[in-house]
């Protein structure tokens, strides 16, 4: 309800809201705190608690420090991988997306609600069932082992995603705009270009958090597809990981996941408010 | 702009294909490359299914031996036991919190956007890291049980991620906790677009809160509903990164899940044959799951059409 | 079809097998260069590798190794992309009956003649060397070997036990189990809880009971032996075990329980050689432990070998010839052996090198003896929880069963047994 006209209850609704949002926060929290606190401090006490010291070396290491075999670098080289495979992938399958949704709501072609129906399948198959025929695929184009194979994969699949968020946003759009448009000898490109472009900030907001996040987090792909040079953060996080480490790392750890996920928190923290309202004016049809 | 160019009067006529070709090809190339690419995955799976190929696709012929193999082996019956219960609690519980969350942040209350931002942080955090987390925090001998011992009371007990029965409930919370943000989302974004007229209407005409939200709000969310549900659902059946971080499919075998089954039998146990066999299996559940909701779409874009 | 691309051109690649003379000829000519893949990438592991990379440069070869950090999954999964793209590493982890499995889909280098040069064969324990030539040519080295059970005692909860006597036979461990318990320890066992330590605790059993049974059962998968009384027994100690074990500790990797080992908090840990590394890794110090053979009912050592090695790939470049051939020698070298088993806490492959020397600790020396002798008395058997004894679907069926039951005390051991027997079948 959107007056504030039953005062008394309000109280409660401060009371539930901020538990919850405190049990949601608490996983951060102990992450926080325990790249705070050494290596030794966490074997001794619990994952959960106060650090002793300040242990800023956390992030030094983190950063810059731990090696993944004999390349001693830290997270940093990676995350620039992440970024480069990220970036041109999310760029691509936003746009590409927006186009293709703007062709299938506005422009109606043969065949249109077919493609649309089995790309947008592609949200649902799973991605372990992908990775043996995008092998043959990276093979038979010659993009093994290359970012540029990553980025291929990322935008291809992403499509699904853009594609079905982009008509669902573009569907709202009054036809008698475009029709308008095209009476004045406006094509394709020039009204996407003029008349939807301006309009769609909501939704590609929605889109750009959406595959950001998910081809930063990404790790099948992103180990399989690359040699050690190029891998992405998400390979540096498990190198750490206790499994493969010998001994547990949570102190260094931790301070590599909140380095690694600073990228995509900002982004959802600057456009959390934008995605709900792309949310609003697209995903709900 | 080129074709903008070529309508100019004036200028040489290009036939109208021509013209039109650069549009054609920003349409059609991205959009059949990603259907081609599903389907001949998906059509690729299903063959490697009945062959009898295990390091390395080959070509042969088994017919259902993969399917009756993974069929009969205990880890697929507990994973399709943990999807059904998996499947059913984490949709309900986070399409309910999902609902909660977006019903209290549309109070109009102080401090809407921290609020929000801390309830959608987690979708930007990876399964692995969400895995492994959650997998100190809900360890018995690490996490909270120990912190709680530390603090004195030693008789208490959480210990779910080793028991286990309990223990696909701890993947239960991982998850509602990870993606209830975007349920969230998207019910605040039906909430906020619900009629301002008719909700002033009912309070006019007396309407208390309670009555408000269960007559005209709650009613007009069910299409976010379904969309809510079946997004979690295809959320659910995929579920991969977040269990083997968490449990590994332990204690034992005790939380194996479909997509955890399909990649141990290709990778870990270089049964390519069987883990086709298992995938294509959990595309025949996915299905089932897709085709009603799209007959129930089908039915009210045609009821739309009519009225 | 993509597929029959893959066979031609691996057919092409096998036609053009390597002779050594190109070999001996490219490696005079140039700069010796390796591609590697492993999943070594981190703790003393990563180290060891590193330093095997640094006497590769001192030789004067460009190192390239690309570590897949991770499960082994992951690094097979690269591996096979790399495969199917055409373009293997030079050389690869690989280990155990796997090699030969994956010898079939790529053609693999023949090292028989720098193997004779370096009179390899002769120092190497037969059963280790055959799984390294699987069509009877050598084309993948061991590196290092380890035995996965090996018994670790700490020192302070010894003292607690009020014991000194080291528990040769499973009754004596079981004994001085309960006489920790009862002295103060609270938790006898220290392993972890993942899938390969749940495999290692009934291997371990097993052997120890009866390595007949066990080079029977799980080596050869013999339906009688399967089906015998020893694997109940087996399963029956593995039930022991995981009562002395912490319920907390769920599917943690060992080292997480390492600081309550040493404190005497736990007292036994019945865990592969590497776990020597990790605890001088961790900063700890030999003298708060002892290491000794697995218990064995016959008193003999029973060794679980695991030993991991690398697979060489048939490779046209003779810059990666060159290499291959340089790091095969290294591989092969004694020197080479003893610092990588240094750094990692394995013991060397080869049976010739002296471990009485510095920087060798009494736990390796112990090692060494045990594979001795237990070659002497064919108690040297292949590690199953590891990879060695079968290949990975089989050991996969396997421990889905020892883990169930570890993790699920409603399990009696006949039920375990019989469960076993029928994983076998289903994944024959």
């Amino acid at each position: 309800m959107r007056d504030r006209t039953f005062a008394p209850r309000r109280i409660w609704i401060y009371l539930v809201v901020s538990l919850i949002a405190a049990a949601w926060l608490a996983p951060l929290i102990v992450v926080v705190l325990n790249s705070l606190r050494t290596n030794e401090e966490i074997a001794q006490g619990s994952m959960i608690g106060w650090p002793q010291h300040l242990a800023w070396s956390n992030y030094a290491a983190a950063w810059s420090g731990f090696c993944v075999a004999e390349t001693c670098a830290g997270i940093r080289p990676y995350m620039l991988n992440s970024a480069l495979v990220t970036i041109p992938a999310t760029i691509f399958s936003t746009m590409l997306g927006a186009i293709a949704g703007y062709a299938v709501s506005l422009w109606r072609f043969r065949g249109d609600t077919w493609i649309y129906g089995i790309v947008t399948l592609g949200l649902f198959l799973p991605q372990q069932m992908r990775l043996l025929p995008w092998t043959i695929v990276l093979r038979d184009i010659g993009l093994i082992n290359t970012l540029a194979g990553l980025v291929l994969i990322h935008t291809i699949q992403g499509l699904s995603f853009t594609t079905l968020f982009c008509r669902n946003y573009y569907v709202a759009i009054p036809h008698e705009l475009i029709r308008a448009a095209r009476i004045d000898g406006a094509g394709f490109f020039r009204i996407f270009w003029r008349i939807i472009l301006p309009l769609s900030a909501p939704i590609l907001i929605v889109t750009v958090i959406w595959q950001f996040t998910h081809i930063w987090n990404e790790f099948l792909y992103g180990v399989t597809f690359t040699t050690g040079q190029q891998q992405p953060v998400t390979a540096a996080l498990i190198a750490l990981s206790a499994a493969v480490a010998d001994i547990p790392q949570h102190g260094v750890q931790s301070a590599a996941v909140i380095i690694a996920a600073l990228p995509t928190l900002l982004i959802y923290l600057l456009g959390g408010k934008y995605f709900v309202r792309g949310l609003t004016a697209g995903a709900v049809k | 702009m080129s074709n903008t160019a070529a309508i100019r009067p004036g200028g040489p006529a290009l036939p109208e294909w021509v013209r039109r070709l650069p549009e054609y090809l920003m349409i059609w190339v991205p959009l059949l490359l990603s259907a081609a690419h599903l389907v001949s995955f998906s059509l690729w799976t299903i063959w490697i299914s009945f062959t009898p190929s295990t390091l390395i696709p080959v070509t042969g012929w088994v017919g259902l031996r993969n399917y009756t193999a993974v069929a009969a082996s205990r880890n697929w019956q507990i994973a399709l036991d943990n999807l059904l219960l998996f499947g059913c609690a984490f949709v309900v519980l986070s399409a309910a919190t999902g609902l909660i969350l977006a019903i209290l942040l549309d109070q109009r209350i102080r401090g809407e956007n921290v609020l929000r931002s801390i309830f959608l942080y987690p979708l930007a955090v990876s399964f692995v890291v969400t895995g492994t987390v959650w997998s100190w925090l809900l360890n018995p001998g690490l996490g909270i049980q120990k912190l709680v011992h530390d603090l004195g009371w030693t008789s208490f007990r959480f210990d779910w991620l080793i028991d286990r029965d309990m223990a696909i409930w701890t993947i239960v919370i991982a998850a509602i906790w990870q993606s209830s943000g975007f349920a969230m989302a998207l019910f605040l974004a039906g909430l906020r677009s619900v009629d301002a007229d008719i909700i002033k209407a009912a309070q006019i005409d007396g309407a208390g809160p309670v009555r408000i939200y269960r007559r005209i709000i709650l009613p007009s969310l069910w299409p976010i509903t379904i969309t809510v549900v079946v997004i979690q659902l295809q959320f659910a059946i995929s579920t991969f990164d977040l269990v083997r971080a968490l449990t590994n499919g332990g204690p034992g075998i005790a939380t194996q899940l479909p997509a955890l089954v399909v990649y141990d039998l290709m990778f870990q146990r270089s049964l390519l044959g069987r883990g086709a066999a298992a995938a294509v299996l959990m595309l025949l559940i996915l299905l089932a799951v897709l085709l009603p909701y799209a007959a129930w779409r089908y039915f009210q874009r045609r009821r739309a059409a009519h009225a | 079809m993509p597929i029959t691309t893959t066979r031609r051109r691996l057919l092409a690649g096998s036609v053009a097998t390597l002779a050594l003379p190109a070999f001996a000829r490219a490696q005079g000519a140039v700069k010796p260069r390796l591609t590697a893949i492993s999943q070594w990438s981190a703790g003393s592991d990563g180290a060891a590798i590193t330093a095997l990379g640094k006497k590769f440069e001192e030789k004067g070869g460009v190192w390239q190794h690309s570590p897949v950090p991770g499960f082994t999954t992951e690094m097979m999964n690269k591996l096979r992309a790399q495969i199917m793209a055409g373009d293997p590493p030079a050389c690869s982890q690989l280990k155990g009956p796997e090699i030969a499995a994956w010898s079939k889909i790529a053609p693999t280098v023949d090292l028989d003649a720098v193997v004779a040069a370096a009179g390899y064969e002769k120092v190497v324990a037969p059963d280790l060397a055959k799984l390294h030539k699987p069509g009877g040519k050598w084309i993948a080295l061991p590196l290092q070997i380890y035995s996965t059970n090996m018994l670790f005692l700490s020192k302070r909860a010894m003292d607690k036990a009020k014991a000194d006597k080291i528990p040769v036979t499973w009754a004596e461990f079981n004994d001085l189990a309960e006489k920790m318990k009862s002295g103060g320890v609270a938790f006898p066992i220290a392993n972890g809880g993942t899938r390969p330590d749940d495999g290692q605790k009934f291997e371990a059993a097993l052997a120890g009971i009866s390595p007949l049974a066990y080079r029977a059962a799980i080596m050869n998968l013999e339906k009688k032996a399967l089906e015998g009384p020893e694997i109940k027994a087996a399963f029956a100690q593995v039930r022991k075990i995981a009562d002395w074990m912490d319920p907390n500790v769920g599917a943690q990797h060992f080292s997480t329980n390492l600081k309550r080992f040493v404190d005497g908090d736990m007292g036994m840990m019945i865990m592969g050689g590497w776990a020597q590394g990790v605890l001088r890794n961790a900063g700890f110090k030999f003298e708060d432990f002892t290491i000794a053979p697995g218990p064995s009912d016959n008193s003999k050592p029973v060794f679980l070998l695991n030993a991991d090695a690398f697979i060489f790939w048939q490779r046209k470049e003779p810059d990666l010839q060159a290499g291959q051939t340089l790091m095969a020698q290294l591989v092969m070298d004694p020197a080479i052996q003893t610092m990588y088993s240094q750094i990692t806490g394995s013991i060397p492959v080869r049976t010739d090198v002296d471990l009485s020397g510095e920087g060798w600790s009494e736990g390796q020396r112990t090692t060494a003896a045990a594979l001795k002798n237990a070659i002497a008395s064919n108690q040297a058997v292949l590690s199953m929880a590891h990879n060695m004894a079968q290949e990975n679907g089989m050991t996969a069926a396997m421990i889905d069963v020892i883990t169930e039951y570890v993790k699920n005390k409603t399990i009696k051991p006949e039920q375990a047994a019989t469960r076993l027997a029928e994983a076998v079948e289903g994944a024959r």
